[in-house]
């Protein structure tokens, strides 16, 4: 235990400084969540004949609960396959869910009515990953943004159309706004088909914004833009954001809280900056080892020592999925227990928690069995 | 490390030939490639680094051309050259019949693709993909030391043998990267291009190859030129950075400078534009605008719209390559802030003072320091 713990105490002294603004979920009093989900879980069924034994499925997000705050943004970070983009569409009601549920302003969403599903989406906007495959290269960029305003209602005249078309154009800074609104997307670069994008999810006036990987295709220095734009609009909008990304670092900077995903389970969640800086489970920190380090230069000099880079392989098959805590065949730290059981969370404070028996009060590992644990997988 | 070049790149230039005239994607670059180094190239799409290497490899077909330069390639000084000389005459690779670069292909210089999945023939296995490369090249060699040879550069790359019968879709992507990289090996290069091998791949996947990349030139001692627009990959990784900027290379140096003291206002906004994971939290200040279109290149310097230091000059001349200072030797810059007969404005601090480097590398000092305890306190 202590040993871990020392990992992040060290680093943790970096926390708040630099001049940033200090995070609003590290306030003692939060708002309340507009959006939740709870115990939710998707399961994938598999096509195929099966004569013997239960239907086979891709468990692809198993017990998920977050909570979307106004003015709040979320950070998912997970690898390709972990069930991010999974959670987003869940959220977006884009995938009906196996189970759990949502609750939207404290009221569970029950409605599956196509009526229903556009009052939500009124609410509940997404962003996608790819501004290429996004917008429709038939239409117009007028045509994109005018849409949703006639769908939602805001709009009662061609005029007052036209004058808020323009209006968003300005707001994601798309300007002069007359110039774009006869162009089609292929005109336009990566970045500026991404803030069209931005600017029809905010046409529909939503209260909750998903962006699901909004600036994974773009290029590095235009990036941050992005990135700084919606963080505007998230302040300006009062809006609650929520943001996926396989980009932990960039979790640090953009989110108030973040959360880890691996596998279809939650595994870690908190302030990002305690997440990012006192990582606690061992998936978190690998995660972090992973990313790279300009500051560690020259990687064959100062190669960090951690059994956990030794940790070979990769995330399991979500059809047959490991039992326990799903990321036991590759942790170096496993114990018996975290084969069989799932991780309860444990909470560390400060709304930082996990998913780890490392944690847990009922297990309480000591040095000895991590490390005797540590060295049973090597061997 | 090795000083001996191995590969000088001298002058080239590329052009796409388009309806609305020729497009220069590379425009006037030369670096040069030491024994055993790993060179960055770093660069935005359309930057030119990709069809700089194609370039490099004479893979490029119309309507790409090489309109002019030089890639001179220095056979090792120890192989006597056809006239008995120690050291052989350099040899353009650009003009090289079909059937010497036939020979110098893959045995001197090969190439990893960025794409593992579409590199890779899906319908042949791996070890038919590996004897492939060698029947070519070494007919002579019988087919039972062929399959010995593919099963032991799988081993090399750390992928066990028995996966010789397996197909490329049923391997990993990450287990696909290091077959491309097992593939690349096959003749015991001296140079490897590398094409954004990793880009793909999730952070985890991407440290154990880019460990296995390191390791492997330890061992055979190759040089690589590896590209990417990962800038904090590379100064990671990498000796010797060159950045590109609309087909031209706008500044070089060791990695290390180029982290502490970055000198064009390109690279500077780059450093500046991916978050950190580790030490304080900086502010990011991006770069405005977005890159230019080749087809309409600003005049001077194709960045000066997008830099926030341009003065007169900047619009009129083209920077060359210059030396800024008389102490960083191996740190080139096409800037006019560095041109003193050019009466640049006075250099802002980040730029051009030398304290703060010295400040940087305490800084440095200090991370480095509490970094290693971070990581031995694993255990």
């Amino acid at each position: 235990m202590k040993i871990i713990h020392r990992f992040t105490e060290s680093s943790a002294s970096n926390v708040g400084q630099g001049g940033m603004p200090e995070h609003s979920t590290q306030k003692a009093d939060l708002e309340a969540p507009i959006l939740e989900a709870v115990h939710l879980r998707k399961v994938f069924p598999l096509r195929g004949l099966r004569l013997f034994g239960p239907p086979r499925g891709v468990q692809a997000v198993e017990d998920v609960s977050l909570a979307l705050r106004p003015g709040c943004s979320t950070a998912l970070v997970g690898e390709s396959g972990s069930g991010k983009t999974t959670v987003a569409r869940l959220l977006a009601q884009l995938y009906p869910r196996t189970a759990g549920e949502l609750l939207f302003r404290g009221q569970p969403l029950t409605g599956k009515s196509s009526r229903a599903l556009r009052q939500y989406r009124r609410y509940v906007q997404l962003i996608f990953q790819d501004p290429f495959a996004s917008l429709n290269p038939m239409h117009t960029i007028y045509y994109h943004l005018s849409r949703p305003l006639r769908i939602y209602g805001h709009a009662h005249s061609a005029a007052e159309e036209e004058r808020q078309v323009t209006a968003l154009l300005e707001r994601v800074n798309l300007t002069p706004a007359r110039q774009f609104l006869r162009q089609f997307p292929h005109q336009l670069s990566g970045g500026q088909r991404q803030r069209v994008a931005i600017a029809r999810a905010l046409a529909a006036r939503p209260a909750v914004l998903l962006a699901d990987e909004p600036v994974s295709m773009l290029d590095v220095s235009i990036r941050l833009e992005v990135l700084n734009l919606l963080l505007r609009l998230k302040a300006e909008d009062r809006l609650a954001l929520l943001y996926i990304t396989h980009d932990i670092a960039s979790a640090r900077y953009f989110a108030d809280e973040t959360l880890v995903m691996y596998a279809g389970q939650m595994v870690e969640g908190g302030p990002s900056e305690a997440v990012t800086q006192a990582p606690r489970h061992p998936y978190t920190q690998l995660l972090l080892l992973a990313a790279p380090n300009p500051a560690r230069l020259g990687m064959a000099e100062q190669r960090p020592d951690s059994p956990l880079l030794e940790t070979r392989g990769e995330p399991p098959s979500l059809v047959n999925p490991p039992g326990g805590c799903r990321f036991h065949p590759r942790c170096p730290f496993a114990m018996p227990v975290c084969r069989t059981q799932v991780p309860p969370r444990t909470e560390l404070g400060n709304g930082h928690w996990t998913r780890c028996y490392l944690y847990g009060e009922s297990s309480k590992p000591t040095c000895s069995n991590v490390a005797r644990s540590a060295q049973s997988k090597e061997s | 490390m090795e000083t001996e070049t191995v590969l000088e790149v001298k002058h080239v230039s590329v052009d796409y030939a388009s309806a609305s005239g020729a497009v220069h994607a590379v425009d006037d670059v030369s670096f040069s490639l030491a024994r055993g180094q790993i060179f960055g190239l770093a660069g935005e799409s359309g930057s030119g680094k990709s069809t700089l290497a194609y370039a490099i490899a004479r893979l490029l077909r119309p309507p790409a051309i090489v309109t002019q330069g030089q890639v001179l390639y220095y056979p090792r000084p120890g192989a006597a050259g056809k006239n008995g000389k120690n050291t052989p005459a350099p040899v353009d690779v650009l003009r090289l019949r079909p059937e010497e670069l036939r020979a110098f292909r893959w045995r001197t210089l090969s190439i990893v693709f960025q794409s593992a999945m579409n590199a890779l023939n899906p319908v042949l296995t791996i070890g038919a993909q590996i004897t492939d490369v060698l029947r070519a090249h070494e007919p002579a060699m019988p087919r039972k030391a062929q399959q010995e040879r593919a099963a032991e550069l799988l081993r090399l790359v750390g992928i066990s043998a028995d996966r010789l019968q397996s197909y490329p879709h049923e391997l990993s992507g990450g287990m696909r990267q290091r077959a491309i990289i097992a593939i690349a090996l096959a003749l015991n290069p001296e140079i490897i291009i590398m094409d954004e091998p990793t880009t793909a791949l999730d952070v985890v996947v991407q440290r154990e190859i880019l460990a296995e990349i390191m390791a492997l030139r330890e061992r055979l001692g190759f040089s690589v030129i590896f590209i990417t627009h990962d800038l904090s990959l590379l100064l990671e990784i990498t000796d010797q950075i060159a950045i590109m900027y609309a087909g031209r290379i706008v500044e070089t140096a060791t990695q290390q400078q180029l982290y502490r003291q970055p000198r064009h206002p390109y690279t500077y906004g780059l450093l500046h534009s991916f978050p950190t994971l580790h030490g304080p939290r900086r502010s990011m200040t991006g770069i405005p605008g977005s890159p230019p279109n080749l087809r309409v290149l600003p005049s001077g310097c194709a960045f000066h719209p997008r830099c926030s230091l341009r003065f007169g000059a900047c619009q009129a001349v083209i920077p060359t390559l210059l030396t800024p200072t008389s102490t960083a030797q191996n740190q080139q810059v096409a800037c006019h802030l560095y041109d003193a007969s050019l009466h640049p404005p006075h250099l802002p601090g980040e730029l051009g003072n030398t304290q703060i480097e010295q400040i940087d590398n305490q800084e440095l000092a200090l991370q480095r320091e509490s970094g290693n305890e971070n990581h031995t306190s694993l255990y």
